[in-house]
């Protein structure tokens, strides 16, 4: 049959044209690659077939762009390994008493044996924690993309919340996230915060539960990070006095880059942290990562993330009244819980509940006896 | 000569130091790899990542690598031991239960829940369940055959004792059935 005439069926079922979405034969490439050029028209059909194709193969990938990454990381393996070596050359050539980066200060200076191999050591361990960086979710976007925002200034003046003394407090933002502020934290919105603007300055920690909004990226400024939300829940410690930035990501993604470097992002994914130290020592090693990523603490008797103990309530009901447990939960989250309804209050209910936020805790509650809820900026109505 | 012969002859040379050797024994063995990968965990990212990291190690230390007279045993060992590593990094309480599952005996994943769990987008997934599930068994198996272990239309009428003509209608037909359901 001519392939001018082929179904999405029949690309399918071609040994040539599975061979050529692999990438794992040269001839097939080249003669796929010429007739989609040649037949504009079928990009479409194409287009599908390879998609199923890839469906049925459980994405193992075309073999021609996976080993062009492999090339990519050995010449960046080299390149490192090559510029770490001329480092520690460099630093053996100079005298005893120069400032050396922290991470070679006990290298002998006039043994260049021992100290190269120390060196080579650190280039490897770099190199390594490189590629669990690209295992684990990095991506470092083009800078192009980024930096004409970074120029524009934000106003950040708007609307200011603080938590004083209080163990959490809890607002509703104006675009239906949640936040809850630890003790001694303050959030200062943009001027004109909305739907569409949604970018703040955060000064001590707090846990966020964005509501998602496609097209409108939410924007947390702590410290020297910005931290661009994609997804949903995280929590951000960044009190000014801490030795750290610490950013905790519990569900979806959030990217995080320095004010300096607006162009490299971090994509972090789930149960990842990212730590950036506060305070940069005065010589830093060459082309040292300013972030450090580990996987979130785990409590090791309930096996939940301890980043999030502070905010996590776990709330155990005997036959409550409903306005015992909104007392309860006002009590915690620090946002006041009223009623609309008199006979809303008398609900009573039982169980064990575990919930980041105040609304999630509400909603569990809701779904052995139904009741509504309203939030406010900072209060929430229960009403039938 | 086979596969494996070849291997052993890009493994010699990757121990002198020649790049090229590498990139051979790459494309000997990555699909082979990657799904062996995906039977531990259905994370193809993960998986393929792997693969490439497994490589770059091996680079790092060429000169160091001993002689080794079954090269794919060697590097699946290898892989299993990174992936499983990297599974525990990624969620510690998930960590104890995979590693039991391994003592046990291996347990792999099948084919159809690899498929759909390597999918992220919940519809999708929805989707191919219930395409799949409208599969003979033969044509599942046909398909598996196919597109996830890569054999040739001869190779799969060899192994399942049919002609050619019979393996790719059933496979055409498995795959229009599939195609409606996944629109």
């Amino acid at each position: 049959m001519d392939i001018q005439n082929y179904t999405v069926e029949d690309f399918i079922c071609n040994e040539s044209f599975q061979r050529y979405c692999l990438g794992s034969n040269k001839e097939d490439i080249q003669f796929w690659e010429n007739w989609i050029k040649d037949n504009p028209l079928q990009s479409a059909g194409i287009s599908e077939a390879m998609h199923i194709v890839s469906l049925l193969n459980a994405n193992q990938g075309n073999l021609q762009v996976q080993l062009n990454q492999l090339k990519d990381g050995i010449i960046r393996f080299e390149m490192l390994k090559e510029a770490l070596e001329h480092t520690a050359d460099e630093q053996n050539q100079q005298s005893v008493h120069t400032q050396q980066p922290t991470h070679i200060q006990q290298a002998e200076p006039y043994n260049q044996q021992p100290a190269t191999r120390k060196i080579l050591r650190y280039a490897v361990t770099i190199a390594a924690s490189l590629l669990l960086v690209m295992a684990a979710g990095y991506y470092f976007l083009r800078p192009s993309q980024t930096i004409d925002k970074a120029k524009t200034k934000i106003d950040l003046t708007g609307t200011v919340i603080r938590s004083g003394n209080e163990p959490r407090k809890t607002v509703v933002l104006p675009d239906g996230s949640i936040v809850t502020l630890r003790s001694n934290t303050t959030i200062t919105l943009a001027s004109d915060f909305n739907l569409a603007n949604r970018e703040l300055v955060l000064s001590g920690e707090a846990f966020f539960d964005v509501t998602h909004h496609e097209n409108h990226p939410f924007t947390v400024h702590a410290g020297k990070l910005n931290i661009e939300v994609l997804g949903t829940a995280f929590n951000v410690n960044a009190y000014p006095t801490n030795a750290n930035t610490e950013t905790s990501l519990f569900r979806g993604r959030v990217a995080v880059s320095k004010n300096d470097h607006p162009d490299q992002k971090v994509i972090l994914t789930p149960n990842m942290k990212l730590i950036l130290a506060n305070e940069t020592p005065v010589s830093k090693p060459v082309k040292q990562n300013p972030f450090r990523i580990e996987s979130v603490a785990v409590d090791s008797v309930n096996h939940k993330p301890r980043e999030i103990a502070w905010v996590r309530n776990r709330l155990k009901i005997e036959d409550e009244s409903l306005v015992t447990i909104a007392g309860k939960l006002q009590k915690w989250y620090g946002i006041e819980i009223s009623f609309a309804d008199e006979q809303v209050k008398t609900y009573r209910y039982s169980g064990t509940f575990e919930s980041e936020t105040v609304v999630k805790a509400l909603e569990a509650l809701r779904l052995s006896y139904p009741f509504n809820f309203q939030i406010r900026k900072d209060t929430i109505v229960i009403s039938k | 000569m086979t596969e494996e012969e070849q291997n052993i002859l890009y493994w010699e040379g990757l121990r002198k130091g020649d790049k090229q050797a590498l990139f051979e024994l790459y494309n000997n063995t990555y699909f082979h790899l990657v799904r062996f990968g995906l039977k531990i965990s259905p994370d193809d990212e993960l998986v393929k990542d792997s693969v490439t990291q497994l490589f770059l190690q091996l680079w790092d230390k060429h000169g160091r690598l001993n002689e080794v007279t079954h090269v794919r045993a060697y590097l699946f060992t290898s892989l299993k031991r990174m992936l499983l590593d990297k599974l525990a990094y990624h969620s510690r309480t998930d960590a104890a239960i995979i590693k039991l599952r391994y003592k046990e005996g291996d347990v792999e994943l099948s084919y159809e829940e690899i498929i759909i769990r390597v999918q992220h987008d919940e519809e999708l997934r929805n989707k191919l369940h219930k395409a799949m599930e409208q599969l003979t068994p033969k044509q599942k198996e046909l398909i598996r055959l196919m597109f996830f272990e890569g054999l040739s239309y001869k190779q799969v009428a060899e192994q399942t004792s049919q002609s050619i003509k019979t393996a790719y209608n059933t496979i055409y037909n498995a795959i229009k059935c599939l195609r409606t359901i996944l629109k």
